[in-house]
């Protein structure tokens, strides 16, 4: 069915449609994003009792509420020590595993790729009860250490996942003239290797810092006390028995939500390309 | 390996030749392990603690406590099929598992359709050139970098069921209904609620995969197609969707193992009700192996229930992901 169409008719449709999906992705997009901006600087009578779009008078009540009578703080720096030492941990043992799997040279090492991808797809849903005994037993119920433990189940295969895909594309030739020379492999990875793969470095720790930074479920079943609460936890802990203070509740969303979008705005060039990577090879 | 050991370090680089023992022994397992087999699992080390004892234990252990009944602290007793066969055919949980099948299904084949067409519909978008292009990508794709956990916490706040929630607002104003409406206490239109929540923060991921997808075909096969004379259609049929193909199923089949067993959204946004209308299976594993009766056994039986299914797509999956192996 071909449309008969002179070319600016053409170009002047499609740049109207491009506006309409604009505006409609525009509103579906910011709209939530909106709410919890005007939400955190309503004033509680005004979210309560005056329903309006545009607030009327603009307060920061709630934000003061949430980092002076509320853990929040304390719930940011755990947040903060247990994505920061995941991140770490993930970079270095992926980059290990990785190394090992494209550049080395051994007996299943095929096996050893496969293993890494199915083990990333695994889903938490259904470690997460058997991983509830596996915690226990080791003593770290309620402890922000068993929480590192247990995030590095998923970021670890993702680590190395991306650093497998990143290394299969830089050549040979680099470290083979590094061996020949009587490199041992750790320096051909630390000194060659490494700096070649900053880019899908950057991609592991951002992704280690959000899928951490994120975690809920885990969290949920290992941690009760207050001081060992991570952000997403703790912001279900402000809710009194029924009652969802949504002015307090919003400011404290919208301050959890700051890092790790800073994090990815920072780094959307590389997210996109790295993700990418990551499912198709090559 | 023995020839590097006699030749001389070239300048800067240290290493010290290493002494071999060299035996049969040693030359038939470097062989047939590798040459580099030590260094190898040394490295691999880290990551096979984690893969292994992370991962692969507390897998096989979830299959063994299927076949338990556990409650915690409490010693296990072997049950064999007990736990199925109360899934399938027994009241209380096996009802409210029964009921999470159809559930869980409409929720992950809604999400997905959804996710589909506007996760396709932002990447052409975002693949056209306009200005402030880049800008406008960073903004479409925040919903999916906030916690799941606050955008989940947000809709729930929007889809408050007094005159005080934005839906309800809007509603009002619009004035398409004159009462007000219970977004997520009403038993039909709950999982809708849900399903739009989820979609909304999921789709970013969507359009940045198929966008990268859209990228990667060449513009010349679009040229060439206009100048033989093809619509816009014809093009789509023929040049993008053929593309996009590849990173399309593989955005599908990652999506739906992610969709289906996550509960972040429905645990706060329902919490499985109205009357288990939103209760899909993992967060009924939840609810019975750990928040209620802490029946393990029987958590353990529920969150394994789909997976034979997940098994499939991952087996795909894989094949997929490793497609470029030597």
């Amino acid at each position: 069915m071909a449309i008969a169409m002179t070319r600016r008719q053409a170009r002047r449709t499609k740049s109207a449609v491009v506006l309409l999906g604009l505006l409609f992705f525009g509103v579906w997009t910011l709209t939530p994003l909106y709410w919890i901006v005007v939400t955190s600087l309503k004033t509680n009578v005004a979210i309560y009792r005056e329903p309006s779009l545009i607030p009327t008078a603009i307060t920061f009540e709630s934000y003061n509420f949430v980092l002076t009578k509320t853990p929040f703080l304390l719930y940011v720096r755990n947040s903060f020590t247990v994505t920061i030492v995941t991140t770490l941990l993930s970079m270095a043992i992926g980059t290990l595993a990785a190394y090992a799997i494209t550049r080395l040279h051994f007996q299943g090492r095929q096996w050893v790729a496969r293993a890494v991808v199915v083990t990333y797809l695994v889903p938490a849903s259904l470690l997460f009860i058997p991983m509830f005994q596996v915690i226990y037993t080791l003593g770290l119920m309620d402890n922000m250490v068993g929480l590192m433990v247990v995030y590095l189940t998923f970021t670890v295969p993702f680590a190395t996942w991306m650093m497998i895909g990143y290394f299969r594309n830089v050549p040979f030739e680099l470290e083979d003239a590094a061996l020949v020379d009587g490199c041992s492999r750790v320096q051909a990875l630390a000194r060659i290797m490494l700096p070649m793969a900053l880019p899908a470095l950057a991609v592991v720790a951002l992704f280690s810092f959000t899928l951490s930074w994120n975690e809920f479920l885990y969290a949920l079943v290992f941690i009760g006390s207050d001081s060992q609460k991570t952000l997403t936890l703790g912001l279900i802990g402000l809710v009194r028995g029924d009652t969802f203070p949504w002015g307090p509740m919003m400011a404290a969303s919208l301050l959890g939500a700051l890092p790790p979008v800073v994090v990815y705005i920072v780094s959307q060039r590389w997210v996109v390309s790295g993700l990418s990577a990551g499912s198709v090879k090559g | 390996m023995t020839q590097g050991s006699q030749v001389f370090p070239a300048g800067g680089s240290v290493a010290a030749p290493r002494p071999e023992r060299v035996t049969s022994t040693s030359i038939r397992l470097r062989h047939q392990l590798g040459r580099d087999w030590t260094t190898a699992w040394l490295f691999l080390l880290p990551c096979a603690v984690v893969i292994i004892g992370l991962i692969g234990y507390p897998f096989v252990s979830a299959i063994v406590l299927s076949f338990q009944a556990k409650l915690v602290g409490a010693p296990a007793t072997f049950v064999g099929l007990a736990n199925f066969n109360e899934l399938l055919f027994g009241r209380d949980v096996g009802t409210a598992f029964r009921q999470s099948v159809w559930i869980s299904i409409f929720f992950t084949v809604t999400s997905q359709v959804m996710k589909l067409v506007l996760g396709l519909l932002m990447a052409l978008l975002l693949n056209e050139t306009f200005p402030g292009r880049a800008f406008v990508r960073g903004i479409f794709f925040v919903p999916w970098a906030i916690p799941t956990l606050i955008a989940g916490l947000t809709w729930k706040w929007m889809y408050d069921g007094t005159q005080i929630g934005l839906l309800n607002i809007v509603a009002l104003k619009l004035g398409v209904t004159t009462d007000l409406i219970q977004w997520l206490g009403n038993y039909s239109l709950a999982p809708w609620s849900v399903v739009i929540a989820v979609v909304w923060a999921s789709t970013p991921f969507w359009a940045m995969m198929l966008l990268a997808g859209l990228q990667a075909i060449p513009s010349e096969l679009y040229e060439a197609s206009e100048i033989d004379g093809a619509d816009v259609f014809q093009r789509f049929a023929n040049i993008t969707m053929p593309g996009i193909s590849n990173i399309l199923i593989i955005t599908l089949m990652l999506s739906t193992i992610w969709t289906a067993n996550s509960i972040n959204f429905v645990y706060i946004l329902t919490g499985g009700g109205p009357a288990n209308a939103t209760m899909i299976f993992p967060l009924l594993a939840y609810q019975v192996g750990v928040a209620g009766a802490q029946r393990l056994g029987m958590g353990a039986a529920i969150s394994l229930a789909f997976f034979p299914l997940f098994l499939i797509l991952i087996y795909f999956l894989t094949k997929r992901m490793l497609a470029e192996e030597q």
